[in-house]
């Protein structure tokens, strides 16, 4: 906190100027080293695994739910990682926080692999079974006597999955305009063609700053809501109707909220790699490792809360139906599963951030947001899985019995790694086309952050503008 | 810091507002004439950034109060949960004798409960309030004037004064201590 | 947008000490009528005591209806405290200094017209509500139900309530020392004594800075705990349609948070219009806790839509013709319509324009618009729920509230606002060390010809 804290503002005196900033990111954006190749053809590598075992699996058909929990798994983790970090840049730019801009770029890049998510999501709305099965839905089926069309979920659910993509793309691009411009004026032949196409004009007047700034404001505003609805339409019509007697109003926004911790956990597993091998430690300080580890705090006990106030009022209330929706996703076959994800979701963050050393250090955020990470694919695992084994609806909507685990086999473990090496795949070819620590907000930090003596210390002096 | 009670006298020079200066020079004059750390203070009407007049950065252990407190409200919960539940068994809306959920409520609340009161203890101990000799005060110290105030023996108390006005206090007073 | 407060130190202390030091004109006439009003309402409570609830307009099986609804608005306001002070304290907001401790101190008294609106005549013989509370009778082993939600409920209540008490407190102490300097005689005594010997050493300074992040950080879970642990007096059981929703909680909280901040902002126009400190609270600051208002009544919103959607989901006919009632049928249709108008579409919108957000006027008659919508809220989740008539009911009574339980809620309102009232005339109501810290830490940054306004951060 006090300002003779060296780690705090790492890189101040190398890149006092704008020019110095602009020069420095752009070399570093140009270079790519061998690790980067090897992870490209590491991810490349997972992916076809991916995509062999979704072959094995459409080989079985779209008929059994069942079979198709592993990779609804799959594509809720993606939606809850990936599709997730844009928000740690739109939050914190919304409340004008200085510390995000190093970051808010590769949270940013994030909104590219939602075209991978809405690919992702393709072959469910083959599996999930049209609505005469007799399950309940958002969309009342029978409510206003006259049934709804059978295949609303999957229609509305994929336009909007479709919209929040091109939300997460249309951020990304405003957002790195001003950068597009400046690698146009730096680069030549082909590329320079390409980057001019992608500026769109960009030559930083007063009037294209100001609609970039409204731009952004509106954008991100419009990706968090499109981010909550997509979890409330698949969390209800693509999890929650699928399992007779599980009525929980509060599960859609719990699994936003685990969401977004495994957003930040993303962002800060970048952060690291980028700052101890990717040469931007000058950027990516201390100070934005507190901020999201902070996040991840504050989110873990949200976690507890919302989870706590669904188990509480259906363990008090004792419905049948209700009890036994505890016993499938908690007290049942996925106990193990759900011990693993209230430790590292929920008990890790909490218990160690309390500690000063830990939550003002590099590693300390970077084990726990491994940490949630694991936890949330465990729990998207336990949830999905557990809820697409459950076969059959019954007029009294409560369960018949409680399905026994499902273990993956090797289709399902292809595909899990399919998807995560798919994300990164994408993740890091589009590091390649923008740079991934924006230039812009660097620059326009140099304004506002101010070190200056004040009588016998030193303070820094931060500007809000409006 | 001293062996035995005795009375010491303490003397305060008041600065100006907006000499934050002066007053950094005159602590460091203070400091230069052989005095502890423990013998001048600084008293201002609003909290300054830290080190502003270069002072020493107070420690404290406040946050092991919390802990504490927390570790205390939680087991007092638990035997309280617990203990009257075991003490008089009655089976309600059929749940266990120990029901984990509720008791977690009640253990939650006493846990957060013990934690402020022994942070609040803690704030006011090591704030070290309260605090029965005011010693040399000027009532301007809160309208934003700056104090030093020097708490010594008798014999030492002479000098300091000199230091003060010499370093650009308005005014010197003097006033009683006890240690 | 921070816009600087332009004073010095002495300054601030005339500004804000002036009605301490002396008495505002109106001050004692207004504090005379609340008190009578107040009265009234402690004469309905004696009378409710020695007849029993039958003098109120409950009848079976509505056991649930003004008081609770009360009990949870009250409840409900006092969240405004700590969301304003803690939240913005830890995201280091500037635009708090002026506003924490009257939210801290709304808090505090909101509380307490809470405990006074329900819960006790709740317990039967309210004389040995205590009894049901602490573990009592070592002689007989009875011991108290933990396992009952009326256990968890005064266990965070009285968790919240000392936690807010000794913020408000801790935090008085520097600016005792204030009063304690600008007063003679007896009153210097006492306020010295209160201050426990306050000089302003900068390690009391820091011990200040540090408390103020760790009681808020200590008191932000309690204040979540409280209002959940209130929605679930009524979502843990499931014999009344409606109520068993597992959203109940955040839903609560959100609405208190909603209703509070609201508040809040009442309190601050009324501290313009009455103190005269529109030195101190400037238009910026009412524009800034309005547009926290557009988010905290927009996720409110949302946790509404969901309990609605929910509600549907179930398909179950007794729920479906409990939301008939609540919305097509009389009287609770103009009740609900008028909900919806006054928590949401009339406030809402209006908020999103920046004249609206830095006008005292409308800021007043939004934030009041607000607690009408968020007081009918309440009523509707309990009343309807609770009249529908159950498989084994045999007597069906509706209900009206009587004149005894509008004399209650009327002494209520008169208790918050004589209790504050009270404590602005015995102490500063506006920080004022936090404001000094404010106009220390500030600074403005100047590029080119525009001056951006800065603060230090540590």
């Amino acid at each position: 906190m006090h300002s003779n804290g060296h780690s705090a503002h790492e890189g101040q005196a190398a890149l006092a100027t704008a020019a110095a900033v602009q020069q420095n990111l752009q070399q570093r954006h140009e270079k790519s080293g061998n690790m980067f190749r090897l992870a490209v053809l590491f991810s490349a590598g997972l992916l076809v695994l991916g995509v062999i075992g979704f072959i094995l699996r459409i080989a079985d058909g779209v008929s059994d739910t069942a079979m198709w929990g592993y990779y609804a798994a799959a594509f809720a983790f993606v939606l809850s990682t990936a599709v997730a970090a844009p928000m740690v840049a739109i939050a914190p730019r919304i409340a004008k926080a200085h510390w995000r801009r190093p970051i808010s770029r590769i949270a940013e890049l994030f909104g590219i692999v939602g075209i991978f998510n809405l690919l992702l999501f393709i072959p469910l709305i083959w599996v999930l079974p049209p609505l005469d099965n007799g399950r309940r839905t958002l969309w009342f089926f029978d409510m206003v006597g006259e049934p709804v069309p059978n295949y609303s979920p999957h229609i509305w659910a994929t336009l909007a999955i479709l919209a929040l993509a091109a939300v997460g793309v249309m951020l990304l691009w405003v957002s790195a305009l001003p950068d597009f411009a400046a690698l146009r004026d730096r680069t030549t032949g082909r590329k320079q063609k390409m980057y001019a196409w992608l500026a769109r004009g960009w030559y930083g007047t007063t009037q294209q700053w100001h609609m970039q700034k409204h731009r952004l404001g509106i954008l991100g505003a419009f990706y968090f809501m499109m981010f909550i609805f997509v979890h409330f339409l698949i969390t209800v019509d693509f999890l929650m109707a699928l399992v007779p007697g599980w009525i929980d109003a509060l599960y859609p926004v719990t699994h936003a909220a685990s969401a977004l911790q495994a957003g930040a956990a993303s962002v800060i597993i970048v952060m690291v790699i980028l700052r101890q091998w990717g040469g931007y430690k000058e950027y990516i300080g201390l100070d934005q490792f507190w901020g999201l580890g902070k996040l991840l705090f504050a989110l873990s006990l949200l976690w507890i809360w919302f989870w706590f106030s669904s188990f509480n009022i259906f363990w008090f209330g004792r419905k049948p139906n209700e009890i036994s929706v505890l016993e499938l996703f908690i007290k049942g076959p996925y106990l193990p599963l759900f011990y693993a994800v209230f430790v590292l979701s929920f008990a890790f963050p909490l218990f160690f951030m309390i500690w000063n050393p830990i939550r003002k250090s590099i590693w300390g955020p970077t084990v726990l947001a491994v940490g949630v990470l694991i936890g949330i694919f465990l729990d998207r695992i336990r949830m999905y899985v557990a809820g697409y084994s459950v076969a059959d609806q019954s007029p009294l909507h409560a369960m018949d019995h409680v399905p026994v685990a499902n273990k993956p086999d090797i289709a399902d473990i292809f595909i899990l790694f399919g998807a995560i090496g798919g994300s990164i795949l994408i993740y890091l070819l589009a590091s390649r086309l923008i740079p991934i620590v924006s230039i812009w907000e660097q620059k326009e930090l140099l304004l506002y952050k101010l070190h200056k003596p004040f009588h016998r210390t030193h303070v820094r002096v931060m500007g809000k503008p409006d | 810091m001293m062996p035995k009670m005795q009375f010491k006298r303490s003397v305060i020079g008041l600065f100006q507002p907006g000499s934050e200066d002066t007053v950094a020079d005159s602590m460091d004059a203070l400091k230069a004439g052989g005095y502890t750390e423990h013998e001048y203070e600084l008293l201002t009407g609003t909290p300054y950034p830290e080190g502003t007049f270069g002072e020493a950065e107070p420690k404290h252990s406040l946050f092991r109060y919390p802990l504490i407190g927390a570790a205390c409200g939680f087991i007092i919960g638990l035997i309280l949960t617990s203990g009257t539940q075991l003490a008089y068994p009655l089976i309600t809306g059929g749940k266990p004798v120990l029901s984990i959920p509720p008791m977690a409520i009640i253990m939650y609340e006493g846990t957060m409960l013990g934690a402020i009161l022994f942070t609040v203890l803690g704030i006011i101990i090591e704030s070290r309030l309260p605090r029965l000799f005011m010693g040399a005060y000027d009532t301007r110290i809160t309208e934003g004037w700056i104090g030093v105030t020097v708490t010594t023996t008798e014999d030492r108390i002479g000098k300091a004064e000199e230091i003060l006005r010499k370093s650009g206090a308005r005014e010197v007073k003097r006033g009683w201590e006890k240690s | 947008m921070q816009e600087h407060i332009d004073l010095d130190q002495k300054q601030v202390n005339e500004t804000l000490l002036k009605d301490v030091v002396g008495t505002p004109r109106w001050w004692l006439p207004a504090v005379g009528f609340l008190g009578m009003v107040f009265l009234a309402g402690v004469g309905a409570f004696g009378y409710l005591l020695n007849k029993g609830v039958g003098v109120w307009g409950q009848n079976r099986p509505v056991f649930w209806a003004f008081d609770m609804t009360n009990f949870v608005f009250w409840i409900g306001i006092s969240h405004a405290g700590i969301m304003i002070s803690a939240i913005l304290r830890l995201t280091q907001a500037e635009w708090r200094r002026p506003v924490t401790r009257a939210a801290e101190v709304l808090t505090v008294f909101s509380l307490t017209a809470a405990l006074m609106a329900a819960p006790l005549t709740h317990t039967g013989r309210p004389w040995r509500s205590w009894l049901w509370i602490f573990p009592y009778d070592f002689e007989r082993g009875v011991w108290p139900n933990v396992r009952s939600a009326f256990v968890w409920d005064p266990s965070a209540v009285m968790t919240y309530l000392t936690a807010s008490t000794l913020f408000v407190i801790i935090a008085l102490l520097p600016d005792l020392a204030v009063i304690r300097d600008r007063t003679t005689g007896m009153r210097q005594k006492i306020y010295g004594f209160l201050c426990l010997g306050w000089r302003g050493t900068p390690r009391q300074w820091k011990l200040q800075a540090v408390a103020g992040i760790l009681l808020s950080a200590l008191v932000l879970p309690v204040f979540v705990s409280v209002h959940s642990i209130v929605s679930w007096d009524f979502a843990v059981q499931i014999g009344v349609e409606g109520w068993h929703s597992t959203i109940f909680a955040p839903y609560f909280i959100i609405g208190a948070i909603h209703s509070g901040v609201s508040a809040v902002a009442t309190v601050m126009v009324l501290m313009v219009w009455l103190f005269k400190w529109d030195k101190v609270l400037r238009p910026d600051h009412f524009d800034a806790i309005g547009r926290l208002l557009i988010i905290v009544a927009t996720v409110w919103f949302f946790a509404f839509f969901l309990e609605w959607v929910f509600a549907l989901y179930t398909l179950e006919k007794p729920e479906l013709v409990l939301r008939e009632l609540q919305v097509f049928k009389m009287p609770y249709m103009p009740l609900f319509l008028t909900f919806l108008v006054t928590a949401f579409f009339f406030p809402v919108p209006l908020w999103l324009f920046k004249n609206v957000r830095r006008s005292l006027f409308w800021m007043f008659v939004t934030t009041i618009s607000v607690n009408i919508g968020m007081w009918l809220e309440r009523f509707l989740i309990i009343v309807p729920g609770i009249i529908r008539r159950q498989p084994t009911e045999f007597n069906w009574g509706s209900y009206h509230p009587s004149i005894i339980e509008i004399l209650i809620l009327t002494a209520t309102f008169a208790w918050v606002a004589m209790g504050m009232l009270v404590f602005a005339k015995v102490f500063p109501l506006v920080p004022l060390f936090d404001i000094k810290e404010g106009m220390v830490g500030r600074h403005v940054i100047k590029i080119g010809r525009k001056i951006v306004p800065a603060s230090i951060r540590e």
